[in-house]
C-alpha cells in the first residue's frame, strides 16, 4: 500500500467514523443545541468525503448550502424559540424506543447485507476533477433543464408560502359580506385532535 | 492541462458545446404548464393591488389559465410523439389524460374555493397561486420521465399541498395537518432519495428507459431494494394502506377546497407517477411490485371501507372512503392489462367529477352552517334540495350505484380484474363496495328520510338559501357541474370509455408492457 493509498484510507475511516458518530449523536441527544452543532459537523465530514472522491465543487456547494445555510438556519429557529415547557411524559417510553430501535437495527442489517451481496463495477467512473463545474453547467443547460427551471418555481412558491405563513396582518373581515372572520377552518364545531384545549 | 481536457472529452456522453445549440429542446411540450405558470405570476402580480382587487380578478385569470392549458392537452392529443427535454420529459397520451385529470381538479378546486377563503379572511390570491404552483408540479410529474425531473416535480407538488394545508394559520388544526403532513412527506421523500440514488448507481443513468434495461441486464438484490422504497413514496401519494396514516389528520384539518384538490390531483399525479416507474422502470421486477400492490390494494380497500363506516365528520369520512377509491384504482394497475390501464383512466376521470363533486356539496354546506358532522346533516332536504340532490347522486355513484358515473367505472374495473384472473382482489373490491354503499346511503338517509321535527339544530337554523355573494355563483356552477356530469355520465359514458381507451392506445409505454404480459401468458 502506497503512502497516498493509506492516507486516503485513514481519511476515509476518520470522516466515516465522524459521519457514524455524529449522526447518532444527533439522534439521540436530548438538547437540542448540541444535537444542531453536531449536525453541523456531520455536513462538514460529508464534504470531506466528497473531497476524497475528487469531487471538490460539489464538497463547496455542501459547504456553503447545508452548514452555511440550512445548519445556520436551525440554529437561528432554536435560538428564538427558547420557550421552556415541560412536555407530558409518553407512556410506554422505554418499550417505544425498543421497537424503534429493533426496526432501524434491522433495516441497517438489511442494508449492510444487500450492500455485500451486490456485485459492484468496482472501479467506478473516472473522477473529473476539476472539469466538475463545466459538466454541471452542461448538464444545467442540456438534459436537466427542465428541473433546474421548475426549481425556480418551486422556490418563489415556497417563498410565497413562507411571507403567507410568517406575515401579522389578518383580514378581519369577509368581503363578501361584511362580518368578521379569523383565518381559522369554517368548520367550527369540532374539537382539535392533538393540540391541548384552550384554558376555558 | 492537455491530459486533463483528454480526459474529459473521452468520458463525457455529452456532445460538444457546439452540438448543444442544435439539440430539439422541443419545449412546445409543456405549452399547458407554460399557461399554468403565466396564470400563477399574474395572479402575484394582480395580488399586488391589494386584497379587493384580487377577490375581483384573480379568478378569470386562473379560469383562463387553466382553460388554456385543458386546450393545449387537447391539442397534443394527436400530435407526433417526441421525448421534450432531451428525455427528462414525454407528452405521451396516458401523460395528456393525467395532466387534464389534474387542471381539471384544480379548476374545479379553484371554483369551489372562493367563498370559503373569503368567508374565513384568507388571502385569495396566494392561495390561488400556490394551488397553481401544486398543479404545475403535478401535471410535471405526470409525464417526467427522468428521475431528477421525477424530485423536483414531486417537491413542489408536496410542498406547496404543505403550505395549503396549513393556510388557515389560526386554526390549531391547520397547523397541525400542515405540520404532520410535512413531517411524513418529508420522510416518504427522503426515502424515494435513498431509493433513487440506488437506481443511479446501478445504472449510470437518471432516464427511467435506461435505467429500466439495466434492471433487465442485472436484477440484483439492490434493485428489490430500491423498487421497495421507490414503492413506498408512491403509496404514500396515493395514500394506500399501510402508508395512510397522515389522511385523516391531514384531509380534517386542511382548508376543504385543499382536501378536495388533494384527494383527486394528487393522487392522479401519484398514480401516473406509479405508472411511469413501476411500468416503465421496474417492468424485470413485475411479479413483486404486483404482488406487493396486491397487498396494498387488498388492504386500501379493506380498511379504507370499514373504518369509514365510523366517522362522524364528513370530511374525515370522505378521507377513508378515499383511501378505499385508491385501492380500487389499483386494481387496475395491477392487472397490466390494455383493460386495466383504460380502467385506471376511466376510473380517475370518474372520481374526479364524483368526489369534486360531493365536496362542493360539503362546502356549501359548512359554509352555511359552520359544520361538517354527518349528523348535523339530518333533514336536509327541507331546508335546501340543491345540496340534497348533488350530494346524495355523487355519494350514491361513488358507492358505484347503477346508472351513475362511478358504477361504469367501477364495473369496468373489476371486468379487467376478473379477466385477469385477478379473483381474490375483484372479491373483495365487490364486498368493499357493497360495506360503502351501506355508509354513503347512511348519508343520504339522514339527509332524505329524516322527519322536519328530527332535523338538526344546524339544519332548523338554516339561513336563507341565496346566490349572490361573491364567490357563490363559481360554487354553483361547479357543483351543478360536477352532479350533471356524474349523473348523466353514466348513461353517455361511451365518449369517455373511448377517450381511456385511445389514451392507452397511444402510449407506447403501456402498449410495450401489455405485449410482453401477452406474450408472459401465452408459454
Amino acid at each position: 500500500m502506497t503512502i497516498a493509498a493509506s492516507t486516503q484510507l485513514i481519511c476515509f475511516l476518520v470522516l466515516g467514523a465522524v459521519i457514524a458518530i455524529g449522526g447518532l449523536g444527533v439522534v439521540l441527544l436530548s438538547n437540542i443545541v448540541y444535537s444542531a452543532f453536531l449536525l453541523g459537523g456531520v455536513f462538514m465530514a460529508v464534504a470531506g468525503l466528497y473531497l476524497l472522491l475528487n469531487a471538490s465543487f460539489v464538497a463547496a456547494a455542501q459547504v456553503l448550502v447545508y452548514v452555511g445555510a440550512v445548519n445556520v438556519l436551525i440554529l437561528f429557529a432554536i435560538m428564538l424559540v427558547n420557550k421552556r415547557e415541560d412536555l407530558e411524559p409518553i407512556k410506554g417510553l422505554p418499550t417505544r424506543r425498543l421497537l424503534s430501535g429493533g426496526v432501524c437495527a434491522g433495516l441497517f442489517a438489511l442494508l449492510v447485507r444487500v450492500a455485500f451481496t451486490t456485485p459492484w463495477a468496482v472501479p467506478g467512473p473516472e473522477a473529473v476533477g476539476e472539469g466538475a463545474t463545466v459538466r454541471i453547467g452542461e448538464h444545467l443547460f442540456t438534459d436537466y433543464l427542465l428541473p433546474f427551471e421548475l426549481a425556480s418555481v418551486l422556490l418563489l412558491m415556497a417563498m410565497i408560502g413562507a411571507i403567507v405563513l410568517a406575515r401579522r396582518d389578518v383580514q378581519a373581515t369577509d368581503l363578501g359580506t361584511g362580518q368578521s372572520a379569523d383565518q381559522g377552518l369554517i368548520e367550527k364545531s369540532r374539537t382539535p385532535l392533538l393540540v391541548d384545549q384552550p384554558p376555558a | 492541462m492537455p491530459e486533463l481536457g483528454a480526459l474529459l472529452l473521452s468520458t463525457q456522453a455529452m456532445p460538444a458545446p457546439g452540438e448543444l445549440l442544435n439539440l430539439a429542446l422541443n419545449a412546445g411540450a409543456i405549452a399547458p404548464e407554460g399557461a399554468v405558470l403565466l396564470a400563477m405570476l399574474a395572479t402575484l402580480l394582480v395580488d399586488l393591488a391589494g386584497e379587493r382587487v384580487a377577490i375581483r380578478w384573480v379568478p378569470p385569470i386562473c379560469y383562463l389559465g387553466l382553460g388554456a392549458a385543458l386546450v393545449l392537452l387537447a391539442l397534443q392529443w394527436n400530435a407526433p410523439l417526441e421525448p421534450s427535454f432531451l428525455g427528462a420529459f414525454l407528452s405521451d397520451r396516458l401523460a395528456i389524460a393525467f395532466r387534464a385529470v389534474v387542471a381539471m381538479s384544480t379548476l374545479l378546486s379553484l371554483l369551489i374555493s372562493w367563498r370559503y377563503a373569503e368567508k374565513s379572511g384568507t388571502p385569495v390570491g396566494e392561495y390561488a397561486a400556490i394551488l397553481l404552483a401544486a398543479t404545475l408540479g403535478g401535471m410535471l410529474l405526470c409525464g417526467a420521465t427522468d428521475l431528477v425531473s421525477v424530485f423536483v416535480s414531486l417537491e413542489t407538488l408536496s410542498v406547496a399541498s404543505y403550505l395549503l394545508s396549513g393556510y388557515m394559520k389560526r386554526d390549531a388544526r391547520s397547523s397541525e395537518a400542515a405540520l404532520k403532513y410535512l413531517l411524513v412527506g418529508s420522510a416518504a421523500a427522503a426515502v424515494f432519495l435513498y431509493g433513487a440514488s440506488l437506481l443511479y448507481g446501478l445504472s449510470g443513468s437518471t432516464s427511467l428507459e435506461t435505467i429500466g434495461l439495466a434492471l433487465i441486464d442485472s436484477p440484483s438484490p439492490l434493485a428489490a431494494l430500491a423498487l421497495v422504497f421507490v414503492l413506498a413514496t408512491v403509496a404514500f401519494k396515493i395514500a394506500a394502506v399501510p402508508f395512510h396514516q397522515w389522511t385523516p389528520d391531514v384531509y380534517e384539518g386542511s382548508p376543504t377546497p385543499v382536501v378536495a384538490f388533494l384527494s383527486v390531483g394528487s393522487k392522479a399525479a401519484g398514480f401516473a407517477l406509479a405508472l411511469r416507474i413501476l411500468v416503465g422502470c421496474f417492468g424485470s421486477f413485475d411479479t413483486q411490485w404486483k404482488l406487493l400492490f396486491t397487498v396494498l390494494a387488498l388492504l386500501s380497500m379493506t380498511l379504507g371501507n370499514v373504518v369509514a363506516l365510523a366517522q362522524t365528520s364528513m370530511k374525515r369520512m370522505l378521507a377513508y372512503s378515499s383511501i378505499g377509491q385508491a385501492g380500487f384504482v389499483m386494481i387496475g394497475l395491477v392487472c397490466g392489462t390494455e383493460e386495466g390501464f383504460a380502467a385506471m383512466v376511466l376510473y380517475m376521470a370518474a372520481y374526479l367529477f364524483m368526489n369534486l363533486g360531493a365536496f362542493a356539496c360539503i362546502i356549501l354546506f359548512s359554509i352555511r352552517t359552520g359544520s361538517d358532522r354527518i349528523s348535523d346533516y339530518a333533514g336536509l332536504y327541507q331546508k335546501d334540495p340543491l345540496i340534497t340532490l348533488g350530494l346524495s347522486l355523487c355519494l350514491l355513484s361513488l358507492g358505484g350505484i347503477p346508472p351513475m358515473l362511478g358504477f361504469f367505472g367501477k364495473i369496468y374495473l373489476f371486468f379487467a380484474g376478473w379477466a385477469d384472473h385477478q379473483y381474490l382482489l375483484v372479491v373483495v373490491g365487490l364486498i368493499t363496495s357493497v360495506i360503502s354503499i351501506y355508509y354513503y346511503i347512511g348519508v343520504i338517509k339522514m339527509m332524505v328520510v329524516k322527519e322536519p321535527q328530527e332535523a338538526s339544530e344546524v339544519v332548523k337554523a338554516y339561513p336563507e338559501v341565496t346566490w349572490n355573494t361573491i364567490g357563490l355563483p363559481p360554487l354553483r356552477f361547479a357543483l351543478v357541474t360536477c352532479v350533471i356530469v356524474t349523473a348523466v355520465g353514466g348513461i353517455l359514458s361511451d365518449p369517455i370509455f373511448r377517450w381511456a381507451n385511445s389514451a392507452v392506445d397511444g402510449t407506447p409505454l403501456l402498449q410495450q408492457a401489455i405485449a410482453i404480459a401477452s406474450q408472459k401468458a401465452l408459454g
